[in-house]
């Protein structure tokens, strides 16, 4: 299903194939009910999700609590172990359980993703060229001059200097920040309509951090492509996101826009998380630490946080909490919510 | 009162072969002096490849220096392998980031526990089981965790592990080599107020290695900034971070992303650290500081004071 519009040539507009003209109302992507589990270990226990196009959404959770899983299931990434419920419709089709040569087409088409090592995501014995334009043949049907004027660009846009000399460089010639940027050039080649982020920093240095980040969000304005960053910082989907999703042991417990989820957090598990970050400025005060850990295998039988929850009261660790919207655009999954008592 | 005081450490570590040419040398740490005062804070911050960690093993004894000299508690440290170098190893202890490997997975919890105290000959075996509980119960371990092995530990609880088998000598001085860095916000957050509470305690001297400006801002009470090899700023935490002198510093402290606002006051920094095999000449910042003139391409400015407890190593600072 190769769009026509994913074959102009080289020197065609930025814009991604569907623009965000007449079907701005439909989501980019919408995720209903996704379940995924391991063997009999449920890691995803019903994952409700809608990235809007040319928004930025991020995702933040510990370790564990599904923030990857949940993309990697929507993309068929996960090994065949897995077990995997629900749907991740894009436009009309649903990707789930879809056929490889469909998956083949939507993954580095109309979903891009780049990860968090891209050393290791780069082939060592392939130059940054090829594998530039191995991306654009297959998903923009380039090739010869045409293609290579095209990486060319591609490494021009993503902010790598003398871009034509450097398309002959192995990955090891390169520093992290510069891999990390091809990654993100290799992600564009296809004109996603959705790029996914799974912690495209975590391995970089403090300062070339901050100039990736900046270049996703660029890049993200520019071409109006959707993004999902997924993060273990909420600092760094600060800088980067409009809207956030705090995902807990499997499911979302809070999306809100990202100055509301920030600033006036509903969910006891967001305000916890956000006061064990270090200030960056101000009186150093005593972090909040969470007590004890997520849970590992089973949840348990009320709300998946009450265990270390310092607000549970006694039907918090007897019946789940459903998502509740408590303004536009923010909804809370949380009991004592409801009972409005909790601040 | 100073603990520990490393007096402008050298270390290089050859490449290559020495058979054809002239040797190279990668510079790890250049000319570097910091203290640690007893019951204070220390935190070494800077990028990769930047000399922070073989600054923490030149103070800890663990890798000779070059040239310059590690004084603990007014002394110079004894020679490797002598008697009285087992004896001052009690004094100075290292926490780890890699949990692990820091770890022997085929002993239990206890047992990892116990080993400094045997081999340091401290107690005998009902007292060194009594210390044992006592060190896990300190740093918020069950006794049943004591039975468990390293790989049935959460990330949290290992990084306990290690701190309690870290302090069982009691230690005064200890060196914490990025010890959050792999763990979750959340537990990251446990492991740092267990620390600064563990050393208000027992009044340990910490010498905190992070590339996480905002924790080691956090725990510190004084921070040094480190550069390939080179100290570039060094003075009290609040002061290098609020208002930072060096344009390195400036611009470390501008990529940190807040809370709410991201990155708001962001300056750009181009380009990335580079290799220390191959420093540039002149201040080694200058390639990328968008403040360089001629003096910083052909001169290395000095670390010179700039007002009290303040350094700062740059030709364009006025001190």
């Amino acid at each position: 299903m190769l769009h026509k519009s994913f074959q102009n040539s080289a020197g065609a507009a930025l814009l991604p194939a569907h623009g965000i003209g007449a079907s701005a109302t439909k989501p980019a992507i919408s995720i209903a009910g996704l379940r995924v589990a391991f063997g009999d270990v449920p890691v995803l226990h019903g994952v409700d999700l809608a990235v809007n196009k040319g928004e930025a959404l991020g995702i933040v959770g510990e370790s564990g609590c599904g923030k990857s899983v949940t993309w990697r299931a929507v993309l068929g990434l996960l090994p065949k172990s897995a077990k995997i419920g629900g749907e991740a419709r894009i436009g009309d089709l649903d990707l789930v359980g879809a056929r490889q040569s469909v998956l083949d087409r939507v993954r580095g088409g109309r979903i891009a993703m780049i990860f968090q090592d891209p050393a290791s995501a780069l082939n060592p014995v392939h130059r940054i060229g090829a594998q530039i334009t191995e991306a654009l043949r297959l998903h923009r049907g380039l090739s010869g001059a045409a293609a290579r004027a095209e990486a060319c660009r591609l490494l021009d846009q993503v902010g790598i200097a003398a871009a034509a000399s450097r398309l002959n460089a192995y990955p090891h010639e390169l520093s992290g920040g510069q891999n990390q940027r091809v990654m993100i050039a290799i992600a564009l080649a296809g004109r996603p309509e959705l790029l996914i982020a799974d912690e495209p920093t975590t391995a970089l240095d403090a300062t070339v951090q901050a100039q990736i980040l900046l270049l996703l969000k660029d890049i993200q304005r520019d071409t109006g492509m959707a993004l999902v960053m997924i993060s273990h910082d909420l600092a760094a989907v600060a800088a980067v996101c409009d809207r956030a999703c705090v995902m807990y042991a499997g499911q979302i417990v809070e999306t809100a826009p990202k100055h509301t989820l920030l600033t006036a957090p509903e969910h006891p598990y967001t305000c916890d998380l956000i006061g064990a970050i270090p200030p960056s400025h101000g009186p150093r005060m005593r972090l909040t630490a969470i007590a004890g850990a997520p849970p590992q295998r089973n949840l348990p039988p009320g709300c998946a946080y009450a265990p270390r929850c310092r607000h549970a009261i006694a039907v918090c660790r007897t019946s789940r909490p459903e998502p509740r919207q408590v303004a536009a655009r923010h909804s809370v999954r949380c009991l004592r919510l409801d009972a409005g008592t909790y601040q | 009162m100073t603990l520990l005081r490393l007096n402008n450490i050298t270390r290089r570590f050859p490449l290559g072969s020495p058979l054809y040419g002239p040797r190279k040398y990668l510079v790890a740490v250049d000319g570097v002096s910091l203290d640690v005062e007893m019951g204070r804070t220390t935190g070494i911050v800077g990028e990769s490849g930047c000399g922070k960690s073989t600054t923490g093993r030149i103070a800890l004894g663990l890798e000779p220096p070059d040239s310059g000299g590690v004084l603990f508690q007014g002394l110079p440290l004894p020679r490797i392998d002598s008697k009285k170098w087992r004896a001052q190893r009690r004094q100075m202890q290292l926490v780890f980031q890699d949990t692990l490997a820091a770890l022997d997975r085929r002993m239990t919890v206890s047992a990892l526990v116990a080993e400094p105290l045997a081999i340091h000959g401290i107690g005998d075996t009902a007292s060194r089981k009594e210390c044992v509980a006592e060190l896990l119960h300190g740093v918020g371990l069950g006794e049943d965790h004591g039975m468990l092995y390293p790989h049935q530990l959460s990330g949290g609880q290992r990084q306990r592990v290690v701190l309690a088998r870290a302090l069982a000598p009691k230690p005064s001085l200890l060196v914490c080599d990025e010890p959050v860095s792999a763990l979750d916000v959340s537990v990251q957050a446990q492991i740092v107020d267990l620390l600064m509470d563990v050393q208000q305690e027992l009044g340990l001297g910490l010498l905190f290695i992070s590339h996480d400006l905002r924790v080691v801002r956090h725990v510190s009470d004084r921070i040094v900034v480190m550069y390939l090899g080179r100290v570039v700023e060094q003075g009290r935490a609040d002061a290098i971070i609020d208002q930072p002198a060096h344009p390195y510093t400036q611009a470390l402290v501008s990529a940190m992303p807040r809370l709410p606002g991201g990155f708001d006051h962001y300056v750009a920094l181009p380009g990335e650290p580079p290799s220390p095999t191959d420093r540039p000449c002149g201040c080694p910042f200058h390639p990328r500081c968008p403040l360089a003139r001629d003096v910083c391409r052909q001169s290395l400015p000095e670390l010179l004071p700039l007002g009290p407890e303040r350094q700062v190593a740059c030709h364009l600072v006025r001190h």
